[in-house]
């Protein structure tokens, strides 16, 4: 008959919390109960609305610069068309990354899925739209990159702007996923920025589509993840 | 915490008293410096000041002070890569710490000096369900991994903490 030696795990005696020190509790309430006042943040509706109203106005942006370039009608209501659709998207991807929820619709598992799937529907609607192709060395090289290349540039910038104003309206109020609800920013702000050159520019040339307004959606989710980290966790 | 959102003094001294001992046990895990500790207990408590209006009603308070304390934990630690080293009271360089010294005689002791040990996300597996007491899923959002992730840190911290203690009950 063999003995087991006892498990040195079981029954151990685990460090207990310790209070921290007279002087610094006494300097933590002195600081915070001073002048303390209600303080309530915006409401989740509030800043969900300040940036559909920023990717909004940099949908009308496109709109005017198409009507400007003298983009075809039908190119320009088929643009507003998606933008408004995927402007319903953008705000549900919000609610579910930023709204305060609990349950299953707070969850991180659920935020992982929509950064997951967001990207991959968004390049699938890109391909859909595409009426053109050309092989890729043909779009590679002369006019076609450079102009990719510009609208490219173009969608960053606004994407930016949206997604900044998404990290904006909801900055330190995230400690638990900052980086993930900060991707979702980006992935909001790429598809704001893409819309709205989208309705503003007249190719739907497929390379076109995936490299100036398909890539600039991951790129930016990439960088919300980094600046998500830092400005959404209080 | 919502007593507090609304602006009671009495209810965040309520919330300092009962949340601080298990603040305080988490930031000296990981710092292992009293001192450090305090001072992100600080660091800690001006945020929860200033975010608290963005604290989801009826949500867990603990996991989302401990979530706000690893944050400012880490970025203290960021920034103290590229600041120089302080020199310690009497003008000399600080010690490295010897961290393969025998374990002390104490099971208590002993059992701190082995936690210490542990890769930090063994470490603050354990610290998070088996000493502030949240459970997996709350110690999951705390981390930013997975309950799956959690469970096997805190196995596999418990298999390395497991062998660094026969070494104490050979000895004792």
């Amino acid at each position: 008959m063999s003995m087991h030696p006892p498990d040195p795990l079981a029954d151990l005696p685990w460090p207990k919390p310790e209070a921290p020190s007279e002087a610094v509790s006494a300097r933590i309430c002195g600081a915070c109960t001073k002048n303390l006042c209600a303080k309530r943040g915006l409401s989740a509706a509030s800043r969900l609305s300040f940036c559909l109203v920023v990717s909004g106005l940099m949908a009308s942006i496109g709109y005017w610069f198409g009507v400007r370039h003298h983009r075809s009608e039908l190119g320009l209501r088929t643009g507003v068309y998606s933008a408004v659709a995927w402007g319903l998207v953008q705000a549900a991807v919000l609610f579910i990354a930023f709204a305060p929820r609990r349950g299953l619709l707070g969850s991180r598992s659920v935020r992982v899925a929509v950064a997951v799937v967001l990207p991959l529907l968004f390049l699938g609607y890109l391909s859909y739209a595409a009426w053109s192709y050309v092989p890729f060395a043909e779009f590679a090289h002369g006019a076609r990159a450079s102009h990719a290349f510009s609208c490219g540039l173009i969608a960053l910038g606004v994407g930016a702007i949206v997604g900044g104003s998404v990290l904006l309206a909801w900055r330190g109020t995230n400690p638990l996923t900052p980086g993930l609800s900060g991707t979702l920013a980006g992935f909001v702000g790429g598809i704001g920025g893409a819309l709205a050159i989208g309705i503003g520019c007249p190719s739907h040339e497929a390379w076109h589509l995936w490299a100036a307004h398909g890539l600039i959606v991951l790129a930016l989710g990439l960088m919300g993840f980094g600046v998500g980290r830092r400005l959404l966790s209080p | 915490m919502e007593r507090y959102v609304d602006g009671e003094a009495e209810a965040f001294e309520f919330l300092y008293r009962r949340v601080s001992p298990n603040l305080m046990g988490y930031l000296l895990r990981l710092t292992r410096n009293r001192e450090r500790a305090e001072d992100l207990l600080q660091i800690t408590f001006s945020k929860i000041h200033r975010a608290r209006g963005s604290f989801l009603k009826g949500a867990p308070v603990l996991p989302w002070i401990l979530a706000i304390a690893r944050r400012s934990f880490l970025d203290e630690r960021r920034s103290a890569q590229v600041r120089t080293e302080d020199l310690s009271p009497d003008g000399s360089l600080p010690e490295q710490q010897n961290e393969e010294r025998p374990l002390p005689a104490e099971l208590s002791d002993a059992l701190d000096v082995a936690l210490g040990r542990l890769p930090e996300n063994y470490r603050e597996a354990i610290v998070l369900t088996k000493i502030t007491g949240l459970s997996v899923a709350e110690a999951a959002s705390v981390l930013g991994a997975t309950e799956t992730a959690v469970k096997l840190r805190v196995h596999r911290g418990y298999t390395q903490l497991r062998k660094e203690l026969e070494q104490y009950s050979r000895t004792s």
